[in-house]
C-alpha cells in the first residue's frame, strides 16, 4: 500500500520509493529507502502532511511524497 | 609546532556547533565562506606542539547535495586541502548518519569518527561499542557529549593521532558486482595524469555512478572522457540488470543503508525506545489542536514582548532624561553640549528603551529553534502555506524574520526551489523585525489604551504575516507559475534548550544592539540634530528675542519662544528637505517632521524613533514636562498614527536587510522590482486605511 493510506500508529517496510532526483536522493539521505522500518506518526486534518518515523528519525513530509512511497504492511 | 587542518563534517542538528563552543582554549573566528554569504565558523587551538585549524561546515545530509549551503559543504570537501575530516554523528539516528559516514569513506580520507549525544542513547539504556565500529571502519572512533563535555579532549588526541598515522584502511568495500565494475572504471580514470591515487579515482567513480553532476562536470574536460563515458554507461547497465534496480544510485543507496544497519546492529545496543517526543508530538502536532496551539504560543509571545519588555521602560526614560539634564548642566554651554545633551543622548536613550521588548522577542524565537517546535510549525503550516504558494519550510526564514530580516534572508537558503526561495525573500519583509517594534510600541503606548497594548501588538504582527501571504500567492500567480518545491523535513526530537547557549545568544544580541545604538543610530541622531539646527537665521531670531523682550506675560514669552523654535526648525536643512517631500506624505496625514522620521527609517527602523524624539523636541521649549509621547499626542492624530504602522509594516526595510536581499538575489530586474513595490504598496495600503478612518470619523 502507499503510506498515505496507512493509518495514525501503523508501521511496515519499505518497499519501493518511487520519486525522481533530487527529491529520491533527499529522501534517501533521511533514511526513507528500501528495506527500511516506516512507522506513520501523525498527519493534518485533511492528510496534507505526514510526519513518519523511519529507524529513529521523524520526517515530515507532503501527500505527494507520501503517495510515491510503497510500504508492505508487516503482517503480510 | 605542526600545523594541522581538519573539517569538521555532519548532518545538520548533530551538536557540531555545541562540540565547537565545548573546546577548551579555543579561538573562534566567524566569517563567510568565500563568495558566498553562508556563516563559516573556524576555531583555532594549540595542543602539545600543534597548531589545530577547524572549520566547521554547514551541516550537510549527504553528499548529493540538495540545498545551496550543503553545495558550500560538498565543495569544500572536494576543492579546499585539509589534514583530516572530523566527521561527528548524532548517536541517537546512528544508521542515517552514518550514511554520509559511508560517503566520506568513499575518499579513503584521514577521519575521525565522533559519536555525540552518547549521553541519550545512554540514559534510555544503550550503548555503542566503540572499539568495535573503529575496528569495522578502520578510522577512530570518540564517544561524546557536547553537553556534558565527555570525550571533547578525545577528540583533539584522536585528530593528532590520525593525522600522524601513515597507512590509511580501506575497511568498507560495497558488494562484489558493485567493485568489479569500479575497479574497471578506476583504472580508465587513472589514465589521465590527473588522477594520482586509487582512493580519489574510486571516490570520482562511485560518485559518476551515482551520476553526480559536480563530478561530471570535473571529468567532462578530461581527454579518458569519451572512453570513460561509454564504459561508465556500459557498467550501469549492468549493475541496473545484476540487481534488477532502476539506477545504480539506487543500488548503492540500497548497499550504503545495507552496511549502515549491519554496522549499527554489531556495535550498538539499541537503547529502549524513548517517547517523550512521541507523547508531546501527540499533543502540539494533533490535527485538531495543533494550530491553535501553535497561535497561542505566537499570541503569547507578542503579549509578554509588551507586558514584560515595557516595565522597565519609565524607569530607563526618567534615567535618560536626567542623564542628559545633569551633562547639560557640567558640561559648558554652546554647541558640543547641545549637540550631545539634545541629540545623541536622548536619540540614544530613546532606542535603547527598548532593549528589553527586542531580547524578549528574540529569546522566543530562540527558544522556539532550540527545543524543536519550530520543526513542528512548519508541518503544521504546511497544507496552509502551501495555499499561498509557499512550503512548510518558509516558514523558518519567516518567522526569523521577526527577529531580524538579514539572516532571515540567508535561512531562505534551506529552500532549494529557486522561485520558492525568492517569492519568500520578496516577502520577508512584511513579517516586522524586531527593530521595528520600538517604532510600534511607541505609537501603541501613546495611541492606544494599555489594557489592548499586546493585542495591537499581535494584530500589527499578524496583518503583517497576512499581508506576506497574500503577496506570495499574487506573486506566485503573476510572475511565478508553476509547482512549489516537495516538502520534506527532519523534525528534530523536542530538546531542552541549553541555557548557556541562550544566554550567549541573547549576551550577543544585546551587545550587537548597544553597539548599533552607540555608533549607527547616534551617528544618524547626530547628523539629524544638525540638519535640524542650522543654519541658523540671524534676522529672525533677532526679531523674535525683541518681541520677546517685550513680551508682558510669562505665558506670552513661551508662546513667543515656541514660535521661535518651530520657524528656525522649518528654516533649518531638515526643514527644508522635509517641506520637499511633505507633498508625497500628505496625502496620509504626515506633516513634515513625520516624512523626514519615515524617510530616516531606511537608515535603520529605530532612527524613526530617534529621528521623531529629536524633531518633535526642538519645537518644545518647556522640555521637563512632556516626554516624547506626549509630544506626539498633541502633534498627531490617531489616524495619522495607523498610516504610520502602515507605513513602516510595508515599506523598504533597512539598507542592511536591502544590500543582504542583493548579496543573495543576483538578478538585477529582481533587485529593482525589491526596491520599488514595498513602497508603492506600503503607500497606497496607508492611504487607504488613512481615508477609511477618515470616512468612520476617527
Ligand atoms: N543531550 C545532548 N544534547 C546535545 C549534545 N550536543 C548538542 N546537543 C543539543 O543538540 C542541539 C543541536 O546542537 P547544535 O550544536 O546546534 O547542532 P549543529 O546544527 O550540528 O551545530 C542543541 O539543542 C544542543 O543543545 C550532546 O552531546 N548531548
Amino acid at each position: 500500500m502507499k503510506l498515505s493510506q496507512m493509518h495514525i500508529g501503523q508501521s511496515g517496510i519499505i518497499r519501493k520509493v518511487r520519486a525522481n532526483e533530487p527529491i529520491k536522493g533527499r529522501l534517501f539521505a533521511m533514511g526513507i529507502t528500501k528495506g527500511n522500518r516506516i512507522t506513520l506518526l501523525d498527519h493534518t486534518l485533511k492528510k496534507e502532511t505526514f510526519e513518519v518515523d523511519v529507524e529513529g528519525t521523524r520526517v515530515a513530509l507532503r501527500k505527494e511524497e507520501a503517495d510515491a512511497i510503497e510500504v508492505e504492511d508487516e503482517k503480510d | 609546532m605542526k600545523k594541522i587542518r581538519a573539517v569538521m563534517v555532519g548532518q545538520p542538528n548533530v551538536g557540531k556547533s555545541s562540540i565547537i563552543n565545548a573546546l577548551t582554549n579555543a579561538r573562534l573566528h566567524v566569517g563567510n565562506f568565500a563568495g558566498v554569504t553562508v556563516e563559516k565558523k573556524e576555531v583555532t587551538l594549540t595542543y602539545k606542539e600543534y597548531d589545530i585549524d577547524i572549520v566547521d561546515l554547514p551541516g550537510i545530509y549527504s553528499l548529493n547535495a540538495y540545498t545551496p549551503e550543503e553545495q558550500v559543504s560538498k565543495n569544500y570537501l572536494l576543492d579546499e586541502s585539509y589534514d583530516v575530516i572530523i566527521n561527528v554523528v548524532d548517536a541517537n539516528v546512528l544508521q542515517r548518519n552514518l550514511i554520509l559516514t559511508l560517503q566520506l569513506l568513499d575518499m579513503n580520507p584521514k577521519m575521525i569518527l565522533v559519536i555525540n549525544m552518547i549521553d541519550e542513547v545512554e540514559k534510555q539504556g544503550g550503548m555503542i561499542d566503540a572499539v568495535k565500529l573503529s575496528e569495522l571502519i578502520g578510522r577512530p572512533v570518540v564517544l561524546a557529549s557536547a553537553k556534558e563535555r565527555r570525550g571533547v579532549e578525545d577528540i583533539i588526541e584522536m585528530l593528532i593521532d590520525e593525522f600522524e598515522r601513515p597507512d590509511r584502511q580501506r575497511k568498507i568495500y560495497y558488494d562484489e558486482r558493485i567493485e568489479e565494475e569500479i575497479e574497471r572504471l578506476s583504472e580508465i580514470l587513472l589514465k589521465s595524469p590527473k588522477f594520482i591515487s586509487a582512493d580519489m579515482a574510486r571516490f570520482f567513480v562511485v560518485r559518476l555512478l551515482e551520476k553526480d553532476p559536480d563530478i561530471y562536470k570535473i571529468v567532462h574536460d578530461l581527454p579518458i572522457f569519451l572512453e570513460l563515458h561509454e564504459e561508465l554507461g556500459k557498467s550501469i547497465h549492468r549493475l541496473k540488470l545484476g540487481f534488477d534496480e532502476e539506477s545504480a544510485a539506487d543500488i548503492i543507496a540500497n548497499e550504503r543503508n545495507a552496511i549502515a544497519k549491519s554496522l549499527v546492529m554489531q556495535c550498538m545496543q539499541a537503547p529502549k525506545k524513548a517517547s517523550l517526543t512521541d507523547k508531546i508530538d501527540k499533543i502540539l502536532i494533533h490535527p485538531i489542536f495543533g494550530l491553535p496551539i501553535f497561535l497561542f504560543f505566537m499570541w503569547g509571545l507578542f503579549q509578554l514582548t509588551f507586558e514584560i519588555g515595557s516595565l522597565p521602560v519609565d524607569y530607563l526614560d526618567a534615567t535618560f532624561t536626567n542623564f542628559a539634564n545633569w551633562l547639560k548642566q557640567i558640561l559648558p554651554p554652546g554647541d558640543i553640549n547641545a549637540i550631545i545633551t539634545d541629540g545623541i543622548v536622548p536619540a540614544v536613550g530613546s532606542v535603547i528603551m527598548f532593549l528589553p521588548n527586542i531580547l524578549i522577542l528574540f529569546l522566543g524565537i530562540n527558544l522556539l529553534e532550540q527545543t524543536g517546535y519550530m520543526a513542528r510549525a512548519a508541518f503544521l503550516l504546511d497544507g496552509f502555506l502551501k495555499k499561498f504558494g509557499l512550503q512548510g519550510k518558509a516558514f523558518i526564514p519567516l518567522v526569523s524574520g521577526f527577529g531580524c530580516t538579514v539572516p532571515a534572508y540567508m535561512a531562505a537558503r534551506t529552500l532549494k526551489n529557486p522561485k520558492d526561495r525568492l517569492i519568500t525573500m520578496l516577502v520577508l519583509g512584511f513579517m516586522n523585525c524586531s527593530a521595528r517594534l520600538p517604532v510600534y510600541v511607541l505609537l501603541i503606548a501613546a495611541f492606544f489604551p494599555t489594557t489592548n497594548a499586546g493585542n495591537v501588538l499581535f494584530a500589527i504582527y499578524i496583518s503583517g504575516a497576512i499581508l506576506g501571504l497574500i503577496v506570495a500567492k499574487i506573486l506566485r500567480i503573476v510572475l511565478f507559475k508553476g509547482e512549489p518545491e516537495p516538502f520534506v523535513m527532519e523534525m528534530p526530537p523536542y530538546r531542552f534548550p541549553s541555557l548557556k547557549a541562550l544566554g550567549m545568544e541573547l549576551w550577543l544580541k544585546a551587545k550587537l544592539f548597544l553597539k548599533k545604538a552607540g555608533t549607527f543610530i547616534a551617528g544618524a541622531a547626530m547628523i539629524i540634530w544638525f540638519l535640524s539646527n542650522f543654519p541658523h537665521n540671524p534676522q529672525l531670531i533677532k526679531q523674535y528675542e525683541q518681541k520677546i523682550a517685550q513680551a508682558q506675560t510669562k505665558e506670552q514669552k513661551v508662546a513667543l519662544e515656541n514660535e521661535l523654535a518651530a520657524k528656525n526648525l522649518e528654516y533649518s536643512f531638515i526643514g527644508r528637505i522635509g517641506k520637499m517631500i511633505e507633498p508625497v506624505f500628505a496625502p496620509l496625514g504626515f506633516d513634515w517632521r513625520l516624512s523626514v522620521a519615515t524617510i530616516s527609517g531606511l537608515a535603520a527602523k529605530e532612527v524613526v524613533v530617534s529621528t521623531l524624539a529629536t524633531l518633535y523636541a526642538v519645537g518644545d521649549a518647556d522640555e521637563k514636562s512632556s516626554t516624547l509621547i506626549e509630544r506626539l499626542r498633541q502633534n498627531i492624530d490617531f489616524k495619522t498614527a495607523i498610516a504610520l504602522i502602515v507605513i513602516i509594516m510595508i515599506y523598504s526595510p533597512c539598507v542592511a536587510a536591502m544590500s543582504t536581499f542583493y548579496a543573495e538575489v543576483p538578478r538585477w530586474a529582481w533587485r529593482a522590482f525589491y526596491t520599488i513595490y514595498p513602497n508603492v504598496l506600503a503607500w497606497l495600503l496607508a492611504y487607504s486605511v488613512y481615508n477609511i478612518l477618515a470616512l468612520l470619523g476617527y
